[in-house]
């Protein structure tokens, strides 16, 4: 998966609103994108709808690309907003829910299942605090530079690595827990 | 020695990671329409956006053609009725109202279906 292929049908699709380019955009990076939204959502369908959402905006955004990093750090950063923005609107929705008095049974039972049927992987995530688990999946699983990461999430280079160092410090923690657990 | 531990550290830092990314690895998924579902979705975005506007201006006209043509009306008879020698032959030149309403509203649409060609 070049950069110059990447940079090649974003300008077609700049240039000439063409979708088949942006397609074939889409095709080549649609892996990466619900794969990171997968393991910061923890569900799956939640995580698609969001993919979808995120590649419209990035229909709209294209221009603003400059090229200077890479097409998957520039869609994992509208990625990341639209799955905080999203996070913050259902955060609402629960208060509203919550001031109005209505039994968020219905939730709690949806988390119970998902939370039976995650793996090791979300295990470990879930020790993880939401902007860890971000930095720590773009780095580990979406394989991106600290510098991507910093652009992605509007933190400087410094923060992102000590946010990794944490990530893995509370990881080895929880092995060493199971471990203990276990031995 | 302090060499020693730093290599030991670096390779201990390595295997962590390696351990990390084995962990992080995911199965590729496949696209099975994902990609197609959201063109679609652009391609109908596009074309309620170049539709948006022409259907407007026709609904506009449509709604504005009568009272516009009775306004136009108004005019010409006001000019028609002046004396014939402050307008000399004026209302001989002038062609009826309503051929110049739908003039005018046929050449907006043409405009506007030309602006959308060339986008």
């Amino acid at each position: 998966m070049s950069r110059s292929e990447d940079h090649e049908l974003v300008a077609r699709v700049v240039s000439a609103q063409d979708t088949d380019a942006f397609g074939e955009l889409i095709r080549r990076h649609q892996s990466h994108v619900r794969n990171f939204l997968r393991k910061l959502c923890g569900d799956m369908s939640m995580a698609d709808d969001l993919a979808q959402d995120s590649f419209m905006r990035a229909w709209d955004k294209l221009h603003t690309y400059s090229g200077s990093g890479s097409f998957i750090g520039w869609m994992l950063k509208i990625a990341y907003t639209t799955f905080l923005q999203s996070r913050r609107k259902s955060k609402r929705y629960a208060e509203i829910l919550e001031q109005a008095g209505h039994d968020t049974d219905m939730e709690s039972r949806t988390r119970t299942t998902q939370a039976d049927e995650v793996g090791d992987l979300d295990k470990f995530l879930a020790v993880l605090s939401e902007e860890e688990r971000a930095i720590m999946v773009m780095s580990y699983a979406c394989g991106l530079s600290h510098r991507e990461i910093s652009d992605a999430t509007a933190m400087p280079v410094g923060s992102v690595k000590s946010v990794i160092f944490r990530g893995k410090e509370k990881i080895r923690t929880s092995f060493d827990i199971k471990d203990h657990q276990h031995g | 020695m302090t060499s020693k531990i730093i290599n030991m550290a670096e390779r201990m830092k390595d295997e962590q990671d390696r351990l990390l990314e084995s962990m992080f690895e995911s199965t590729p998924i496949a696209d099975n329409g994902f990609s197609s579902k959201i063109v679609s979705r652009i391609r109908r975005k596009l074309w309620m956006r170049r539709i948006t506007l022409p259907a407007a201006v026709l609904l506009g006209g449509v709604i504005a053609y009568q009272p516009l043509v009775a306004l136009l009306k108004g005019t010409y008879q006001l000019f028609v009725s002046l004396p014939g020698d402050l307008v000399p032959s004026l209302s001989d030149s002038l062609p009826s109202m309503q051929l110049i309403v739908t003039g005018a509203l046929i050449l907006a649409v043409t405009l506007i279906s030309l602006n959308m060609l060339e986008d």
